[in-house]
């Protein structure tokens, strides 16, 4: 054992000495590491964090899992005859959508360093390297990222779901029969999840020019992170139809057609669908992946081999949405440093690539979110009919509005190219205290400027004035006080401080937002419902509303003036 | 008139600079000269406000610049070593956006902005964002954003970096011509030919200390050389530079 360690040691240590071993070194570097420029600060980590967060969800699920199968649980619970083959199956199907989940999420992340740039371009075709080279060392570095993925995602649940579901049946060959089919499974659906984004990634970038591929790189993105959140948000329900051949349907999704590939492995091919299920999915695995070939072939000769006859795309070409309402600058921002700082956010927010990705994320978590609240009753009549609105409906605005204001206070704390905030350094000095006014109108203008219409006319359309009056006014009440509670303690121009150290606690912060979704959409909307029963009750939001406000601005007053200074560094205790 | 009094700076109990000392009047340009890591971008950074000294003041109109920082900043024009911009904004929107932080009349900065990308070549290119720029024309949005305001100080640290000849030749008369205009200007370069052309004044700093200082030409008659290029190598290089260059060849072909 220790001689044949030593001798691939050995071989790995002579590969890596050769040109093709020293660029698969490199383009690994480049894929763990990102491909932002030195001294630019992208939200780089390093590979123990990100094997630890990619770990993290399977390690949870596996835990929580534990419990379930345990004999006195089973006993009390009054289970009979115990088959963990079909009591597993829901589980084993939410163990498949999560690995895809995880795995795709991760490859969206990387989508910008796993093809070759022009950087790569510029530094390796002087040197005497092949181009062959050059495509096989980054193809080799992708299959290793693939890899990479699929196992960290499932390495634990592979180990711990089995024990948890067989580990009481005392049988070793038993354990290993489960665990066999579970890991064929999650691992497929993991590398499923993988090429498949990397192949939408492949096949946009030989279709496109490059300007074009980097805006609608970006709606992909968002379209495949809809896609998974939204598979992973229905996952409860549609496991429910795995133990139901009758929902025929529900096998047209991938994760169901892993799931066919785990109970062939298992024994269980002769069931309905099971048969069916596997083709499909050992099928559409295979052409994801000769797609990502064919993709990843034709995008080196489209995209690497003429760089020189196609010109540097540089940014995100501009958008053309504005939020600049006319006269708004000179109203609602009174000095012109105010000014500068707003066109110089709201620009940011949306050209930024890098913070319109973070935006999107937490817009599509947003958009699953209201759709599945919206889907919860049977079927969206009953949630647009009644005397007065739904509390489905009236969650919807603010889950949005939530998931808005959340996501770009979120991005407000990335920097952007810190080398560049020379500017503001010598224009502002740190007695300069209007950077949360800045802040604030910004969050208002991105979420109310189209939410609190949208809310307005829909309210409006199916129940009538008063209903839509009441509605906006106390969503636009709840927005303002949500903005004002994200902007405490913010004393920062967004996106020109380095990063706060709640990088160290964003376990903790991670919690707390989601402790503040389910309390602004769930409490609020509940609240809401039952004030709108009665017009006279919508009163006591104003009250609640005060105070919050006022009680935030009493206890800003109270702050040190240094508290209150512009910041260029935040070497504050806490993030938020 | 600015006025630098004993400056010292230290990084914990490392010394940058140590006690620089010069009164740039109005209407000269102070050349500021030193090899790397002699202190010259710790003194600019001091000047303009960015970093306290550890010890020393520095004065403008005989007012330490740290009692009213925005006002003296509202006459300070300054170029960074490096032309790091915003690249997703357009070259008019960063002017746009600094002639709003430093609060200038609307009309007068349209005007302004629109004259001077005119005049450096750069009207055309004007929506095109500055990611797509090139070094030299990114310099020459940094040069607008310094001048537009009209200021009464200039601290230009390297600021032919990257720029055309026609460029270059504009911005050493740009010097002088705003010298003739009685403005202060704080030159910080490595190009000695451009120094001794520009400057009436000069510093030159080793290991974070003034080693040679005065009117260009008192400093060579003190070093006893006609060049600036000889007095800078007399005082500043340990090492005989065409020894080194002879060796650095040895090294590659023998290799």
């Amino acid at each position: 054992m220790r001689r044949a360690t030593k001798f691939l040691r050995r071989r790995w240590s002579i590969f890596q000495r050769t040109p093709l071993g020293g660029l698969f070194g490199l383009f690994v570097g480049r894929m763990f590491h990102g491909g932002a420029e030195a001294g630019s600060e992208s939200l780089g980590m390093g590979v123990g964090v990100l094997f630890i967060l990619l770990a993290m969800p399977g390690l949870l699920a596996s835990l929580l899992m534990l419990e379930e199968y345990g004999s006195l649980i089973r006993y009390m619970r009054g289970d009979g005859v115990f088959d963990p083959f079909v009591a597993a199956l829901p589980d084993e199907y939410f163990f498949i959508v999560l690995s895809m989940f995880v795995t795709g999420v991760a490859t969206l992340w990387r989508w910008d360093s796993l093809f070759l740039d022009r950087r790569d371009y510029m530094n390796l075709v002087p040197l005497p390297v092949s181009s062959g080279n050059i495509f096989w060392a980054n193809f080799c570095a992708i299959v290793a990222l693939a890899g990479c993925f699929t196992f960290v995602v499932n390495a634990v649940s592979v180990i711990l779901f089995p024990a948890a579901v067989v580990g009481s049946q005392d049988s070793f060959l038993l354990l290993l029969r489960f665990a066999a089919g579970h890991g064929v499974a999650v691992f497929m659906a993991s590398a499923f999840s993988f090429w498949f984004v990397f192949a939408a990634a492949g096949l946009l970038l030989v279709a496109l020019p490059p300007a074009m591929f980097r805006r609608i790189s970006l709606v992909a993105r968002f379209g495949i992170a809809i896609v998974l959140l939204a598979q992973l948000g229905s996952v409860f329900t549609v496991s429910r139809f795995v133990l139901d051949p009758s929902h025929y349907r529900a096998a047209l999704l991938p994760p169901f057609s892993f799931l066919g590939l785990a109970r062939t492995v298992w024994g269980r091919g002769g069931e309905p669908l099971v048969a069916g299920s596997t083709k499909a999915a050992l099928a559409s695995l295979g052409v994801v992946i000769l797609v990502s070939l064919g993709a990843y072939t034709l995008s080196f000769r489209k995209a690497f081999i003429r760089i020189p006859e196609t010109p540097d795309a540089g940014p995100l070409p501009r958008a053309k949405v504005s939020f600049s309402v006319p006269g708004f600058l000179s109203t609602a921002l009174l000095t012109p440093p105010q000014r500068a700082c707003y066109k110089f956010v709201a620009k940011t927010l949306l050209r930024s690539e890098e913070h319109l990705q973070v935006l999107m994320g937490f817009m599509a978590v947003g958009a699953v979110a209201a759709a599945s609240v919206l889907a919860s009753p049977p079927g969206i009549k009953p949630v647009l009919s009644g005397d007065t609105p739904s509390v489905e409906f009236l969650s919807v605005p603010l889950i949005l509005s939530y998931c808005l204001v959340i996501g770009i206070r979120f991005a407000f704390e990335m920097p952007v190219d810190l080398r560049a905030n020379w500017i503001f350094r010598i224009s502002l000095e740190h007695r300069w205290t209007e950077a949360r006014e800045v802040s604030r109108r910004v969050l208002l203008v991105f979420s109310l400027s189209w939410l609190a219409p949208t809310c307005f006319l829909l309210t409006l359309l199916f129940w009538g004035w008063v209903a839509a009056l009441l509605h906006t006014a106390i969503f636009i009440l709840c927005t303002v006080a949500l903005v004002e509670l994200s902007l405490f303690k913010f004393r920062k121009i967004p996106f020109t401080c380095a990063y706060p150290p709640f990088k160290s606690h964003s376990g903790v912060i991670a919690l707390g937002y989601l402790f503040g979704f389910f309390v602004f959409t769930t409490y609020i909307s509940q609240m809401e419902y039952w004030s709108l029963l009665s017009a006279w009750r919508t009163i006591w939001f104003v009250p609640l509303f005060l105070a919050v406000v006022l009680g935030l601005r009493a206890h800003r007053k109270q702050m040190l003036d240094m508290d209150k200074q512009l910041v260029f560094e935040d070497l504050s205790a806490t993030g938020f | 008139m600015l006025e630098a009094r004993g400056l010292s700076k230290s990084y914990g109990s490392v010394p940058a600079v140590r006690n620089i000392s010069f009164c740039l009047k109005s209407g000269q340009v102070l050349g500021y000269l030193g090899p790397n890591g002699s202190g010259k971008s710790t003194t600019v950074k001091m000047l303009i406000g960015l970093l306290e000294p550890s010890q020393g003041q520095v004065l403008y109109g005989g007012q330490d610049i740290h009692t009213d920082l925005a006002a003296y900043r509202k006459c300070l024009g300054y170029v960074p070593e490096e032309a790091n911009l915003y690249p997703y904004l357009t070259g008019e929107e960063y002017l746009e956006m600094v002639a709003m932080l430093r609060a200038m009349p609307e009309v007068r900065k349209r005007k302004t902005i629109r004259s001077l990308l005119q005049l450096f070549s750069l009207w055309t290119h004007r929506h095109v964002t500055l990611g797509s720029y090139s070094k030299g024309m990114r310099q020459r949005i940094i040069l607008i954003a310094a001048l537009m305001d009209n200021p009464d100080v200039l601290i230009l640290d390297e600021p032919l970096s990257g720029l055309d000849v026609t460029s270059a030749l504009i911005i050493k008369n740009l010097i002088q011509a705003l010298s003739a205009r009685r403005k202060t200007i704080f030159y910080c370069s490595h190009i000695l030919e451009v120094v001794e052309k520009v400057c009436s004044h000069l510093i030159i700093l080793r290991k974070g200390q003034v080693i040679a200082q005065g009117p260009i030409t008192e400093v060579r008659e003190q070093i006893g050389n006609s060049s600036l290029e000889g007095v800078f190598l007399q005082l500043v290089e340990e090492r005989d530079v065409s020894q080194v260059a002879n060796e650095i060849v040895d090294v590659v072909v023998s290799a």
